[in-house]
């Protein structure tokens, strides 16, 4: 998530009462919709995203990267090897809690390890490429399958 | 001068209309399609010596924050006004207005051509948007649109201004800095799978030996479809906010991607996108290459994540209270899933 959920919690509130509530006119409907931004209002402070989807994720992004040194070394080229090296490192150092820090920590693994394949051929990067695919396949299918379908039709429409 | 849109407008009408002694406003609305530019869609009564005719426009304002900001409304402005004689059906669009002071931001107005847009998306019935014999009426007519947008002779046109990419792979690059600069300026987090295919354009950058006029949104949702009695027409090809020049296969790639599909195989609802290329070859006399088809296919999802993000930062920055920016980020793992099937990271889906 790249917006927190407390500011899009704010947002709904913002949209019930200012957007919303001037185009309804039942006194009924009012005040549910009242009740709906005080439920709301409430939950911002207690709510986070889900530390068993980040654990996950971190799990999947320690493997690939671990997988992706391995077959770096396997190629015998010098400069890969260094890139492999750097990762081990880094998988070593990524603290192990909280789940936040250690996503956090390894995303950044997986940026400067795909910063660093620009510097190699394609030839050799092959296989590293592939086992983090791994990743990214395991990690778009984790978050499409929490969505729900989509109302962009009617959002569209109005 | 009165302080609202209605009366601001009547005004700008009467300043810009040879020979009109008043303009009333009939009907004025602004539209929900659009996530970007604001668009007021509105009816007017104009008074002349020789007595009263009502008009119809469309106005397009820059807004506070979107999708495609900074927004410099200029450009697309100067196209649709160079091509509001040619056949193709964009809308003719004369006036342009830069001063804030007459709409509180830049704007230009158009006129509105008849028909209706269908949106991009499936019917409750999970069929797609488009009935068969929707289909098979639009298909030759948005395909010749295409080819025809692609042969105007943008020179003539006065439309150099845009920027012509140089020979070679120049107009590859081109976009994709323009895709990623506008990532980079989100300063928010790159998704990996992203970050891969990025290398992997860099590095994978096609050459072109023609450079065309590309829309940059052309699909289904940008086009205005009129039902007659002889059948349905493509009354117009709106949304120009992305026209620019560069390789033709973009808007190819574009309006077949995945983003388009509405919920069936087809590209922008039409035909599968195989006998969509193999129709435009046939119309622009212009082959579809593979490679350069698979680089733009993966620009389109690059693009749209780009205007994703940028709609997810300015919610995050509350610079718009719009809430449809931030529905799309639980719509971005959709792209991301995109990107990694068009990688050969995931299969595809069995369709």
């Amino acid at each position: 998530m790249l917006i927190p959920p407390e500011q899009l919690i704010d947002g709904c509130v913002r949209t019930l009462l200012e957007t919303v509530l001037p185009g309804i006119e039942s006194r009924f409907a009012r005040g549910q919709l009242y009740a709906v931004a005080d439920v709301l209002r409430n939950l911002r402070d207690r709510v986070e995203e889900k530390s068993a989807g980040l654990e996950l994720e971190a799990q999947s992004l320690h493997d690939s990267l671990g997988r992706a040194a391995s077959a770096l070394r396997a190629t015998g080229e010098t400069a890969a090897y260094d890139v492999a090296l750097r990762i081990d490192h880094s998988l070593a150092a990524a603290p192990t809690a909280p789940p936040t820090a250690r996503l956090g920590a390894l995303r950044t693994v997986m940026a400067s390890t795909l910063e660093a394949f620009d510097g190699l051929s394609e030839d050799v990067t092959k296989d590293a490429t592939s086992a983090l695919g791994g990743h990214f396949a395991a990690q778009a299918v984790r978050e499409v399958m929490l969505l729900k379908p989509s109302l962009l039709s009617e959002i569209s429409k109005g | 001068m009165s302080d609202s849109l209605e009366a601001r407008l009547e005004g700008f009408l009467l300043s810009r209309l040879p020979g009109a002694r008043a303009v009333k406003m009939i009907s004025l609305e602004r539209s929900t399609e659009g996530f970007s530019q604001e668009t007021f869609s509105f009816l007017v009564e104009i008074h002349e010596n020789g007595g009263a005719s009502r008009r119809a426009f469309v106005a397009k304002r820059a807004p506070v924050a979107g999708l495609l900001e900074p927004y410099d409304l200029e450009p697309e402005f100067r196209v649709l006004n160079a091509l509001s004689d040619d056949p193709l059906p964009s809308p003719p669009t004369p006036w342009f207005e830069p001063d804030p002071a007459v709409l509180e931001r830049p704007f230009y107005v158009m006129e509105r051509l008849p028909g209706q847009v269908p949106i991009p998306a499936p019917k409750p019935d999970g069929s797609g948007p488009l009935d068969p014999a929707t289909r098979a009426a639009l298909t030759p007519q948005v395909i010749a649109a295409l080819a025809r947008l692609h042969a105007i002779d943008w020179r003539k046109r006065d439309l150099a201004f845009l920027g012509a990419p140089r020979k070679g792979n120049d107009a590859a690059l081109r976009e994709l800095a323009r895709w990623r600069e506008r990532i980079e300026a989100t300063r928010l987090p790159v998704p990996a799978v992203m970050q891969e295919t990025l290398g992997w354009l860099r590095r994978h950058a096609p050459a072109t030996d023609e450079t065309t006029l590309v829309h940059g949104d052309f699909r289904l949702g940008n086009w205005l479809l009129e039902e007659t009695p002889g059948g349905v027409r493509l009354s117009g090809v709106l949304d120009w906010e992305m026209v620019h020049l560069g390789d033709p296969l973009e808007d190819v790639a574009w309006c077949t991607s995945l983003l388009w599909r509405a919920g069936s195989p087809l590209a922008s609802g039409l035909v599968p996108p195989s006998e969509f290329y193999a129709l435009y070859a046939q119309a622009s006399g212009r082959a579809v290459d593979p490679e350069r088809l698979r680089f733009y296919e993966l620009l389109s999802l690059v693009k749209m994540s780009a205007i994703m993000l940028t709609g997810i930062r300015a919610f995050r920055d509350g610079r718009t209270p719009d809430l449809r920016m931030a529905i799309f980020d639980h719509q971005l793992p959709f792209l991301m899933a995109g990107l990694a099937v068009l990688r050969g990271f995931l299969p595809a889906p069995a369709e």
